[in-house]
């Protein structure tokens, strides 16, 4: 009998279809779930799933339309057969200007990986949680630990036919601290492609040093305008908006208005912006060297110096702006700060290091967060307080702000140690109001 | 017309039910979900138009949980042949093995939870629908949507774009047990329209959702919602920031629905109970808000996305009280949970999609009606904002701290709307002040299931929330 994923292909072949794309993903998990160290439940997943994308084209080719869906590897092919050719019909309604897919176009820096071993880095996150270096003041509450194994086989019409093996990872975890009675939690979540265990003990140190701090913590006191540092992965937020940006699609449909070669820091006295794509960074958890429509992924400037150079994004929007060579960007880096760490908490500055959830909108550049724990740094003295919030627009924080020349990994993002942002909102709490 | 159950899972069960059988020689308690739930999204937008046979919520899939000496265990897989259950029992077995093997070595100790029970239980629920995702006729929605947003961008000032979405999904789930069948099939509906505006520089995204237990009729009436975008697109370019300080607000039923949900939806979820990460098990018995503070939580307390049959554990769909004129009765509970706490399941056990564990989660999160008008409390407030639209939220049960974006704030002087608006506003305070400090409810109310809600940062589950409009104090900046 034929295998369902060269059955599928058959299919495809064969259905009319002007172009199309098939993705096979198959997903080895592991996954432990524990209360204190106690294991509350162990789960392990095997799923395998058909990605696929029908092409149709119209008008002489003026017109692409295309229609997607995710078919059970089980299927029979009858259903098989079924799903694609109502694919078929469904592109027909969603006419978009015509583009091609990508051609087969060999990845740079595709050394063997070594095949992923669930077991292996699932054993790595057990034994990095046991050495965690708990105390009976501050502790881990609970943890919750995925890995996966993941092979992705994709082929299109064009010919293209690579497969990638690589694992990812998640870790959850819940921080207690205690003191005369009262208890705080500060929440984590890590994503990497296996098990770094020196860094997932470092992270979790300094987390369980953040809970002791946040019991000893007085209300924010209301600012108005004041410097605000940033030294977690809420940075992250920070660079993605610069990121993001960039993204042809984004650009396409009218979300981003910059434009390639423009000062996007409007000539600002801050640190200017280097934002690159990078094929790989180490143990991130978007290490393939084909996206996921088999375009080959590579090193990339995407702003240089505070100005746009390159957009980058899927093929579609890509072709809409004539960008014949891009890809999917999974991996990010940020360069450019001129400060050490040390100089960039200098004066009064709010350095917060928890927020509930800190965000900023791609489309506006507001950002906002509540603060669960920040250090109030004035006159020497560094205060830990909490509550109230920060808000603000990247529009205009982005002109002056500065940060440090080493930069710290979360993931697939290599961002400055340490980002200031100048004249944020920040909205404090009256010392009589609970935190 | 009557949603009907999935021929594809009827054709798996006899086959589960051989596995349930093989697995119960070796384990003291064993379930089975399976799912097979298909569904569409339709994009629609000046720049790109996209069609996809797929939602958040489209799956098919099976779940194995099993119980030995106190340690539950899952293994979820897809692929299911119900000719060979025997190679599916020796895969699962040589695989949870296989990680007991390790747990061992790591000398990891079980939190010992006794065994489920398994009582005589038949559900078999086909919900009302007029449509079916699967027979949606594509062409007529993808032209119908297309012919709203170029309406949209015809008549909209300062627009590049309208966009539309608009998805449906068919629901069919099968539980069994070696006592259970249990099986529901029903379809929910959700829809967005949404104007990109752009004015000297500032760039806005507007929006407004319906949603419903519905089938693609839903979308028939979503033309009724481009005035109301174009208006708050328009609100948007022209808006302020909020001078940071305490005012009196009030709260649209979308923004009630977000404090519901992050206030007192999370902070009762009573897997936190079982972790000591929720500071509600305290409080059952005590005042957590005004009088004028009723809250509900189930799949039968409203009628919206979430409002299914039996949970994801196969307990039957409930309805909780969980505050009562101020005072917080009790939280919801999956079934583990509530074995470990000594306290009944209330039908919020919940997967992401069947490859996910269980945790209890929200379903449907209201407030109850009061029996003021709007016009009342706007006259009520001297120096304040009316709050609408939500852009997000985050929970804080440990600390009882909320964080919500809010979409807009117009602000009212002397009892009246004035016409100028602020937005964003980062909503933020302790969850009981701002519930004690509600002194007016209105006596309508709706709620919303658009989007998804994440436990913690993961886990993203459809739930709806709303309730009326309130009148409350709270810190805005």
């Amino acid at each position: 009998m034929m295998e369902s994923w060269n059955r599928l292909i058959e299919v495809l072949r064969t259905s009319g279809a002007d172009a199309w794309e098939a993705a096979d993903v198959m997903e080895k998990g592991w996954e432990f779930y524990f209360i204190r160290h106690r294991l509350d439940q162990n789960r392990s997943r095997r799923v395998r799933n058909f990605n696929v994308r029908i092409y149709r084209r119209f008008e002489d080719g003026k017109y692409l339309g295309s229609a997607g869906a995710k078919i059970p590897a089980d299927a029979p092919e009858e259903e098989m057969r079924r799903i694609v050719a109502d694919l078929c019909r469904n592109a027909e309604y969603v006419r978009n200007p015509a583009y091609t897919l990508n051609p087969p176009v060999p990845a740079e820096n595709t050394e063997e990986e070594k095949k992923p071993d669930v077991r292996a880095i699932s054993a790595d996150f057990l034994r990095a949680l046991q050495a965690v270096p708990e105390t009976e003041t501050e502790d881990l509450n609970s943890f919750e630990i995925f890995v996966s194994e993941i092979r992705r086989h994709f082929m299109n019409s064009e010919g293209i036919d690579v497969t990638a093996d690589y694992p990812s990872s998640m870790l959850e975890a819940v921080v207690n601290a205690r003191k005369e009675g009262r208890e705080i939690e500060l929440y984590r979540l890590y994503h990497s492609g296996s098990c770094d265990e020196k860094q997932v003990i470092r992270d979790l140190s300094e987390t369980l040093r953040y809970g002791r701090d946040r019991l000893n913590t007085v209300p924010t006191p209301a600012l108005g305008k004041a410097d605000v540092v940033f030294s977690t992965d809420a940075a992250r937020e920070i660079y993605d908006w610069f990121i993001s940006r960039m993204s042809a699609e984004l650009v396409v449909r009218g979300v981003s208005d910059w434009k390639i070669g423009q000062d996007i820091q409007d000539g600002g006295e801050g640190d200017r912006v280097t934002a690159r794509a990078l094929r790989k960074l180490p143990n991130s958890s978007r290490n393939a060297a084909y996206d996921s429509e088999g375009a080959p992924v590579r090193d990339l400037t995407l702003i240089a110096d505070g100005r746009a150079e390159h957009y980058f994004g899927s093929r579609q929007f890509s072709q809409y702006l004539r960008l014949e060579d891009s890809f999917i960007a999974g991996n990010f880096e940020i360069t450019g700060g001129s400060a050490t760490a040390e100089e960039l908490r200098e004066g009064p500055c709010l350095e917060v290091v928890e927020f509930s959830d800190f965000q900023v909108d791609s489309i506006t550049g507001d950002l906002a967060g509540e603060i669960r724990l920040a250090y109030w740094n004035d006159g020497g003295k560094r205060i830990p307080v909490s509550g109230g919030s920060v808000s603000g627009s990247m529009r205009e924080l982005a002109k002056t702000m500065r940060f440090s020349s080493a930069g710290r990994q979360f993931d697939n993002y290599r961002i400055p140690e340490v980002t200031r942002l100048k004249n944020v909102t920040v909205t404090g709490i009256r010392e009589t109001e609970s935190t | 017309m009557k949603a009907p159950f999935s021929t594809y899972l009827n054709a798996m069960a006899p086959g589960l039910k051989k596995l349930i059988g093989l697995l119960r020689e070796r384990y003291d308690y064993v379930s089975v979900l399976s799912t097979d739930s298909v569904g569409f999204q339709v994009s629609i937008s000046q720049r790109a138009k996209s069609v996809a046979r797929e939602t958040m919520t489209t799956e098919r899939g099976t779940v194995v949980r099993v119980c030995r000496d106190g340690l539950y265990s899952e293994a979820a897989f897809t692929g299911f042949d119900p000719e060979n259950p025997g190679v599916f029992f020796r895969e699962i077995t040589e695989e949870l093995d296989a990680q007991l093997e390790l747990l061992r070595e790591t000398g990891t100790q079980p939190y010992e939870t006794a065994v489920l029970p398994d009582g005589e239980r038949r559900i078999f629920a086909e919900m009302e629908t007029e449509r079916l995702p699967e027979n949606e006729d594509m062409a007529a929605l993808v032209t119908r949507l297309s012919e709203i947003s170029d309406e949209g961008v015809r008549t909209g000032e300062n627009l590049i774009d309208c966009m539309l979405r608009a998805s449906s999904t068919h629901i069919c789930k099968l539980f069994l047990t070696e006592r259970q069948d249990l099986r529901q099939s029903y379809v929910y509906s959700e829809g967005l329209v949404s104007a990109l505006a752009s004015l000297d520089g500032r760039t806005e995204m507007a929006y407004t959702t319906v949603s419903g237990r519905c089938g693609p009729e839903l979308f028939d009436s979503l033309r009724d919602k481009l005035p109301e975008v174009l208006r708050i697109a328009g609100d948007l370019l022209r808006s302020e920031r909020v001078e940071p300080g305490e005012y009196d607000v009030i709260t649209s039923p979308e923004v009630t629905g977000l404090i519901a949900h992050e206030a007192f939806g999370h902070g009762v979820e009573m897997d936190m109970f079982v972790k000591g990460r929720a500071l509600g098990a305290a409080y059952i018995g005590k005042r957590v808000g005004s009088d004028l503070v009723t809250m509900h939580e189930g799949a039968l307390c409203a009628v919206d996305v979430a409002s299914y049959a039996f949970d994801d554990e196969g307990t039957p769909a409930g309805d909780v009280t969980e505050i009562e004129n101020g005072i917080l009765r009790t939280g919801i509970c999956d079934a583990l949970s509530a074995l470990r706490l000594g306290t009944v399941p209330t039908g919020n056990g919940k997967r992401e999609n069947f490859a996910h564990k269980v945790y209890t989660r929200m379903t449907n999160t209201v407030f109850d009606s009061g029996t003021n008008t709007l016009e009342e409390m706007i006259a009520s407030i001297p120096k304040g904002y009316l709050l609408q639209g939500m852009q997000s939220g985050m929970e804080d049960p440990k600390h009882w701290g909320i964080q919500c974006i809010i979409d807009r704030g117009y602000e009212i002087l002397d009892g009246k709307l004035t016409g100028k608006v602020v937005s964003p506003l980062v909503m933020t305070g302790y969850v009981p002040d701002l519930l004690n400090s509600v002194s007016m409810v209105s006596g309508d109310r709706e709620t919303f299931g658009s989007g998804g809600c994440g436990k913690g940062h993961k886990e993203w589950v459809k739930v709806s929330d709303g309730g009326p409009y309130l009148k409350a104090k709270v810190r805005l900046g």
